[in-house]
């Protein structure tokens, strides 16, 4: 397997831009490109296929450059968001194109095509059309037939989005099972911020052609570097506050943040534990399946918090007017 | 995306329409636009000459009365296709591809036997409904040629309206005549525009209608200039009404292209409404008898020439017989067209084969390079591809008598097959384009991604699955060199004489029983297209 890295790439249309000084996916590794839709991340991912050239910058596989090499000479495997089956062949002759490709000798296809069809375990339907197979099935084919030629990378562009929610939690994990079994370089592209979380290894965030933060799942939930990665991953309190001496006061709580000035402090609603005692005034509650959340009102600012049901300390049904306030992680943006 | 583009594929075709186009319509112009210099006079004379003046003016009051006739024809049918099912509507929409391989000659024969003196209809009736030799018989058959394009086109668009409008317009108190004027009809128009353009412009280039129901009193251009040189041998004069057939027909090919694209846009939409399938009450109610009768006068209106012929070529003073056939094939009209209908039939064959592989070897590497590659010049090329479909047969045979008279290709079939290319390979060329462009895209980027070479891509993916478009265009290619008479005429020496020039040469010759006998040979092949097209299941316009 290989590294995949892509160096001062630059990609121009009349109203659009896409810039990424260094992306680097390390050999076997799961990276997923998420952000909103029209962000630049399938165009990347058709930058690494070849199906689209950059206007500068390069791309290497394993440190070499492959940028002249058109898609087919890049030994790649690609799954589209709407899957691109053949619809005139059958699920065998998809999934076996690309060792034809490749000029294996029949028996050799033969095989490699059944174990394929093991892997994402739809044996048997060889001689179906992709027309008479579910959303699903259609999926796992495209998933074959990227895998059987054994390519160095695979690339996947939404591949759940066309699903619904019970198979896209199934397959999600099928495709973890598969990519760490193979070791697989992957880059995977979603807006999925709860797929992304669950799938990589890495993600980049993208947002208006550029980059804005490259990290574990927890790293980048927690410690966002932007607002903009802070709230496309999930819900988050972003205050606006005076630091002094490196210290943040927010009413009787304090926080060392190592710079003094005006400063943007970053939590999640489940960072901030409720427990007894005097420090925000309740100004709101909601209770959710086995949640609860809370609005409070910590000096003049509101905050969110989440947390589970049984750790609250008092009965839910008659909360007091006050409440004690512990924040465990938080970030300065 | 660009990627090594090899675009010696392109040699071949453009090759071919160099020599075979444009040099031959070079020559047109300077015959027509040059003497010792540019010059207008030819143009001027045509135009102050009364009898031109009118040729011309009638050439486009036809289409436009054609075009009239042909919508008043096509609506109710587009309505009816797009908004029930009913007993018999596979029949009648498979009937409907018939007028699309029937030769015109074959037609305009149907035509003499049903409406002349003597002819069915008029026997049946007791009078001449005046019909023949007159412009109603010329809107009539073009009518008949014409309305399915019609159907087609708008049906296919007004099954993708959305219901949602209708419904929300009615919500807002629209209904009846004004829900459909105001809603319904305009989100219809690029359907009937393009359709109706579509028509004119066939209209508009007609030559064998006019030619056998006109006569001389009703001639278009296309026969105006066919008469000029082939009988007073004038090509000034001939190549002066030439340029100006193109100047006009370029326009309306422009104005249908355009009317095209806006068509296209609408068809993308994916709203698909069922049509209703009529409940027996439905059928005995005024709507359903009016649907009923409308399918029946269709089929009627399609079936009634052609059967006509074959039961007029089963006919023989008066009695059942098959004299009209043992006729065609004894040796006794030979001396006529210099050839044996054996040998007529076999150069109809050969030629149209002929014509399908060279369409082929033309409208695919164009197709393919207009789908796939992004060059400069793209839309120059585009046009200059596309521009042989504002040219005619008679003008083409023209530009060759110029060219090639006296080199050794003239009197060739080579150059009747030349010409037969030519006006059919723009046809091929656009439903192998249209199919192409149904693909969608990234299943050619998963080829490659797979490991297939651009050209294997194209062969393994995507013209298989352009295939119903490059039959139906092949079809097409193959029914247009066996219809063609003009050019024709003007260039096979007497051995390479066609089935149709044959039918033509025996209706001169006032021998309808032979010319019935020998277009049921014709309608025979026509047939064998026709049944071909309904395999692939493919839409026809």
């Amino acid at each position: 397997m290989v590294s995949v890295e892509l160096r001062g790439i630059q990609k121009r249309w009349e109203d659009f831009a896409l810039t990424i000084e260094r992306l680097r996916a390390r050999d076997g590794e799961l990276l997923t490109l998420l952000g909103p839709s029209g962000c630049g991340k399938t165009t990347t991912l058709r930058i690494i296929a070849g199906l689209e050239k950059p206007n500068s910058g390069e791309v290497l596989f394993d440190g070499t450059p492959v940028n002249d090499l058109p898609p087919y000479e890049r030994n790649i495997g690609i799954v589209f968001q709407d899957y691109a089956l053949f619809p005139h062949m059958t699920v065998f002759k998809n999934v076996a194109f690309g060792l034809e490709m490749r000029k294996l000798p029949r028996m050799e296809i033969e095989r490699r095509v059944k174990r394929a069809l093991e892997l994402v375990n739809l044996e048997g339907l060889e001689n179906r059309y992709p027309e008479q197979l579910s959303g699903g099935q259609q999926q796992r084919i495209a998933l074959a037939r990227a895998l059987v030629v054994e390519p160095q990378v695979l690339l996947l562009d939404e591949p759940l989005s066309n699903l619904d929610a019970k198979i896209r939690e199934r397959l999600r994990s099928e495709i973890k099972r598969i990519q760490r079994e193979l070791k697989i370089t992957t880059i995977y592209v979603t807006h999925d911020q709860e797929e992304a979380m669950a799938l990589s290894d890495r993600i980049a965030v993208m947002n208006f052609g550029r980059i804005e933060q490259v990290g574990k799942p927890l790293e980048l939930y927690h410690h966002p570097k932007t607002e903009f990665v802070a709230r496309f991953l999930g819900s988050s309190n972003i205050l606006e506050l005076k630091a002094e001496n490196g210290v943040v006061r927010l009413g009787s709580l304090r926080f060392n943040v190592g710079i003094s000035g005006r400063v943007k402090m970053f939590f999640r609603p489940e960072s901030v534990r409720v427990k007894e005692g005097n420090d925000a005034h309740v100004v709101d509650y909601e209770i959710l399946p086995g949640r609860v959340r809370f609005k409070l009102k910590i000096d003049g600012k509101v905050i969110t918090s989440e947390g589970l049901l049984s750790d609250i300390p008092f009965d839910i049904e008659e909360p007091p007017k006050r409440v004690g306030v512990e924040i465990s992680t938080f970030a300065i943006l | 995306m660009r990627m090594r583009p090899t675009k010696l594929i392109l040699i071949i075709p453009v090759a071919l329409l160099v020599v075979f186009f444009y040099v031959p319509l070079i020559s047109i112009l300077q015959t027509g636009l040059w003497d010792n210099g540019p010059t207008l006079k030819f143009i001027s004379s045509v135009l102050v000459n009364s009898y031109h003046r009118r040729v011309i003016e009638f050439t486009v009051a036809q289409a436009l009365a054609s075009t009239v006739l042909t919508l008043a024809i096509g609506l109710p049918g587009a309505y009816i296709f797009a908004k029930y099912d009913f007993p018999g509507k596979r029949t009648i929409r498979a009937v409907l591809t018939v007028p699309f391989v029937m030769p015109s000659v074959m037609v305009a024969l149907g035509f003499i036997l049903l409406f002349g003196r003597g002819g069915i209809i008029t026997d049946l009736i007791g009078h001449d409904l005046g019909i023949l030799y007159s412009w109603k018989g010329i809107l009539l058959a073009h009518a008949f040629y014409n309305f399915p394009i019609v159907v087609r086109m708008v049906s296919a668009l007004w099954q993708r309206i959305n219901p949602h409008y209708e419904e929300a317009a009615m919500t807002l108190g629209a209904r009846g005549w004004r829900l459909f004027w105001r809603v319904t009809l305009p989100m219809l128009s690029p359907a009937i525009f393009a359709s109706a353009m579509l028509t004119f412009v066939f209209c508009f280039l007609s030559f064998s209608i006019p030619l056998i129901i006109g006569g001389y009193r009703y001639a278009t251009i296309e026969v105006d200039i066919f008469t000029s040189i082939m009988t007073l041998l004038d090509f000034r004069t001939g190549a002066a009404l030439a340029v100006i057939q193109i100047v006009l027909s370029m326009v309306f090919m422009y104005l249908y292209l355009k009317s095209l694209d806006a068509y296209a846009k609408r068809e993308e939409q994916r709203v698909m409404q069922r049509p209703r399938r009529m409940t027996l009450s439905e059928l005995a109610s005024l709507k359903g008898s009016l649907i009923i009768t409308y399918a029946l006068f269709i089929f009627i209106f399609i079936v009634s020439p052609l059967l006509a012929v074959l039961y007029d070529s089963l006919h023989f003073n008066g009695v059942w017989s098959l004299e009209n056939y043992r006729r065609i094939f004894s040796a006794e009209y030979d001396p006529m067209f210099g050839a044996s209908t054996l040998d007529a039939i076999r150069n109809s064959l050969t030629f149209g084969f002929a014509t399908v592989f060279l369409s082929l070897l033309t409208a695919l590497p164009i197709a393919y390079s207009m789908h796939r590659w992004n060059f400069r010049g793209k839309r120059v090329f585009d046009v200059l591809a596309t521009l042989p479909l504002a040219s005619s047969a008679i003008t083409l045979g023209l530009g060759y008598i110029r060219v090639f008279s006296g080199t050794a290709l003239y009197y060739t079939p080579w150059l009747l097959i030349a010409a037969y290319t030519i006006i059919s390979y723009p046809f091929v060329l656009r439903t192998v384009s249209a199919s192409l462009k149904k693909i969608r895209p990234n299943l050619w980027e998963a080829a490659l991604s797979l490991g297939a070479k651009e050209w294997k891509a194209f062969l393994r993916v995507e013209l298989p699955l352009a295939l119903g478009g490059l039959i139906v265009g092949s079809i097409f290619a193959f029914a247009m060199s066996i219809a063609e008479l003009g050019a024709t005429y003007m260039l096979a020496k007497p051995e390479y004489t066609t089935m149709t020039l044959a039918v033509y040469k025996f209706l001169g010759a006032r021998q309808f029983g032979s010319a019935s006998a020998l277009a049921v040979l014709l309608m025979l092949i026509s047939t064998a297209g026709f049944l071909l097209i309904e395999r692939t299941g493919e839409e026809v316009w």
